[in-house]
């Protein structure tokens, strides 16, 4: 099994839109959270973390011009994708050059995480949709895998990928990253996060009652709640092998990562914190490290009550009395969602690199029961750092970084241990499948009253109802009351309450919005909704790449099996479809926009499910 | 106030979607929360919107709900004293 190394970073953000300006701003102490200059919206009050860079000064760095339609999220995603490639040597020119950036030899992959993807276009043409088709184009780079799948083919990557697990989508794109390198299938993967502030979800969070009116304090006794951020960050990932072979040089080393599921709320993380325990827990066995080993954790740390309390229990769990230098640079950069595992992470490598440790902003009281951050801390030995990244529905992710060899060799050691592992991940071709269940139609879901009492599925969706449906039954056919990890795929994700935000937010403007709509819009409710009903703590993520949304969920499932990670895996498909989206696809060019992009559902259909169980051949 | 807890059970049964429940299955008492009835936080949150939307109330910190929501009683007591509109 190789080892992953990371040879380039790129960063956008509220502290700089490169690594030398963000790394001035985290030694300096400054953060980038002020008052909202580009978001159009009425929440001035709310301080932001935003990109200060219009759209228009993006366009010009990135030579797109006006005729190209392009979200935010996507332009932000860009200038950083090239610049990890510059700075891995890996793009063939300082300038774009669409198509042809990267090196034709060589099948490199662009992961991205996001939530947003086109959402900034969707939500400011919103309104004409009814009336008129001048902006019915903008559905075609709406969905995340839309908006990524379009840098990638502006860049020329082989293929790409969109992990959407709310706020760690971005560490979930290093692991898949990682995993792909690992089996051979991949020889350098750019992966990373990309997300843009919006109305919408600015207004979503809002209505959760989770936003500080002042600049953010995490682990502070007066937190008061998390400020919005905004930004991009994407890193080279390849094996080390490949990397000495072209002559690179290799930043840090991705030495262990873990993924879990907390399975407790939608909205909440556990008093115990058990999901970023067991996610850190299994980083720090990957990469063979004892806890003291960390110098650094580059905590979640969002500054809401909950998180900071739950990642203080298990952090305390992790590592007992002997607690690391943990700050949340959320301080600086503001919560920048789907992107902030990938920010936080070139933040982590900067910090290795440079030998410090950034604080977190501030910080004046002791919390009970909490962590005490590290205020900062210059000229010190920082070779393996964590940094955390937990999603709404407990996806939790940690990811750890080491910057000698040494844990290169000792991982090495470990895996011809484990030899049967890369000797399984090269014949990936042994699933069998237990169970499969497939629903159809609407009159299908009143079923979900054998597995759910009706107060408990009163606020679901009809895609949260057939998702969880399916799965249960596919579960009970297969024999499994909790399964080893689950995998979602969907290309569109949870439309209908999507749209009744859209719907609610252009009728009564950026007030009194439904927490629940926004709670299930995210693509990753799904998945984590199945999980808090299985009591699944394993390995959980969500993939939303238009018709390739189930091959990567599937192709996912296969790593875990052949790598002995799970021996049972769910694995769904969930699509839904509102009236109103129907008939603005068939607006578009006779509805080849729908063929073109999305499989599921066939066009008769309102919903469709398919929920499979899978194991290996041993 | 009887009228003002028979509106309210009505508003509350829509926001939640407590398809299920009639008015009169909620006792004016019964804690909402927890035992009683089983909201959740987000439930509370959908209370803070409908005492916005209805009465033009706004509670800034979801933790002031906590006393307000005990039940529909102390919600229309709360709602009575304090009701913009």
């Amino acid at each position: 099994m190789k080892n992953v190394v990371i040879t380039g970073e790129g960063i956008v953000s509220a502290i700089g839109c490169d690594k030398a300006s963000v790394l001035k701003s985290l030694l300096e102490g400054r953060t980038g959270i002020g008052e909202m200059k580009h978001l159009r919206s009425s929440h001035h009050e709310l301080p932001v973390g935003e990109v200060d860079l219009s759209n228009d000064e993006m366009r010009q760095m990135l030579g797109i011009g006006p005729e190209v339609l392009i979200s935010r999220s996507s332009l932000m995603g860009l200038i950083a994708i090239r610049q990890a490639l510059v700075d891995s040597g890996e793009l063939r020119t300082e300038s774009l050059e669409f198509a042809t950036a990267i090196p034709e030899a060589e099948r490199v992959i662009l992961i991205s995480g996001t939530t947003v993807g086109g959402m900034d276009l969707t939500e400011e043409y919103f309104d004409s949709f009814e009336k008129s088709d001048d902006h019915l184009d903008c559905l075609r780079i709406h969905d995340c895998g839309s908006s990524t799948k379009q840098m990638a083919e502006m860049m020329g990557f082989a293929d790409c990928a969109t992990l959407s697990t709310a706020c760690s989508s971005a560490a979930n794109a290093l692991i898949l990253g990682a995993n792909l390198i690992k089996t051979g299938q991949a020889d350098v993967v750019v992966a990373g996060g990309t997300e843009a502030l919006t109305r919408f979800h600015l207004n979503g969070f809002h209505a959760l009652m989770i936003l500080d009116e002042q600049p953010c304090r995490p682990f502070d006794e007066g937190r008061a709640g998390l400020n919005l951020g905004e930004g991009a960050a994407f890193v080279v990932m390849e094996s080390e092998e490949h990397a000495r072979q072209r002559g690179a040089e290799i930043h840090a080393w991705l030495s262990g990562y873990g993924n879990a599921c907390d399975a407790f709320h939608q909205t909440a993380s556990s008093e115990n914190g058990e999901g970023a325990y067991l996610a850190m827990k299994e980083a720090l066995e990957m990469a063979q490290l004892s806890p003291s080993q960390i110098d650094y954790v580059n905590a979640h740390g969002t500054g809401t009550p909950n998180n900071d309390a739950s990642e203080s229990a298990a952090l305390k769990r992790i590592f007992e009395d002997k607690m690391p230098r943990v700050s949340s640079t959320k301080s600086f950069t503001g919560h920048t969602t789907s992107a902030s595992g990938s920010i936080e992470s070139v933040i982590c490598l900067l910090a290795m690199q440079h030998h410090f440790v950034p604080a977190n902003l501030g910080w004046q009281h002791q919390m009970a029961e909490g962590i005490t951050p590290t205020m900062g801390e210059t000229n010190c030995k920082v070779e393996h750092v964590m940094c955390n990244s937990f999603g709404f529905g407990g996806n939790d992710s940690s990811l750890v970084f080491s910057r000698s060899e040494e844990c290169g060799v000792r991982s090495e050691k470990c895996l011809r241990q484990n030899s049967s592992t890369s000797e399984a991940a090269k014949s990936m071709t042994t699933m069998i499948e237990l169970s499969r269940v497939e629903i159809t139609s609407e009159d299908q879901l009143s079923e979900i009253r054998e597995f759910v009492k009706p107060l408990e599925a009163r606020r679901m969706g009809k895609i949260m109802k057939s998702s969880l449906l399916s799965s249960l039954k596919a579960l009970k056919q297969a024999g499994i009351e909790t399964p080893d990890a689950i995998i979602t795929a969907t290309s569109l994700g949870c439309l209908e309450f999507s749209e009744n935000l859209l719907r609610q937010l252009s009728e009564n403007g950026e007030q009194m919005l439904s927490p629940t709509w926004f709670m299930q819009s995210t693509h990753n409710t799904i998945g984590s909704n199945i999980a808090i009903r299985t009591h699944c703590h394993g390995y959980n993520v969500t993939y939303t790449q238009e018709k390739k949304s189930l091959e990567w969920a599937l192709r996912d499932a296969q790593i875990l099996l052949a790598t002995g990670k799970a021996k049972t895996v769910l694995v769904g498909l969930h699509e839904e479809v509102t009236p109103f989206w129907n008939s603005l696809l068939r607006r578009t060019e006779n509805g080849e926009l729908r063929t073109e992009r999305y499989d599921y559902p066939p066009s008769d259909y309102n919903i469709y499910s398919t929920a499979m169980v899978l194991t290996c051949g041993k | 106030m009887e009228e003002l807890i028979i509106e309210l059970k009505e508003k509350i049964i829509e926001a939640l979607n407590l398809e299920e429940m009639t008015p009169e299955e909620i006792e004016d008492d019964a804690p909402l929360f927890g035992e009683g009835l089983g909201l959740d936080s987000i439930d509370a949150l959908e209370l803070i919107v409908l005492l916005e939307k209805n009465y033009g109330i706004k509670l800034a910190n979801p933790a002031e709900g906590k006393a307000i929501f005990k039940s529909v009683a102390t919600i229309a007591d709360y709602v009575s004293k304090n009701r913009k509109k």
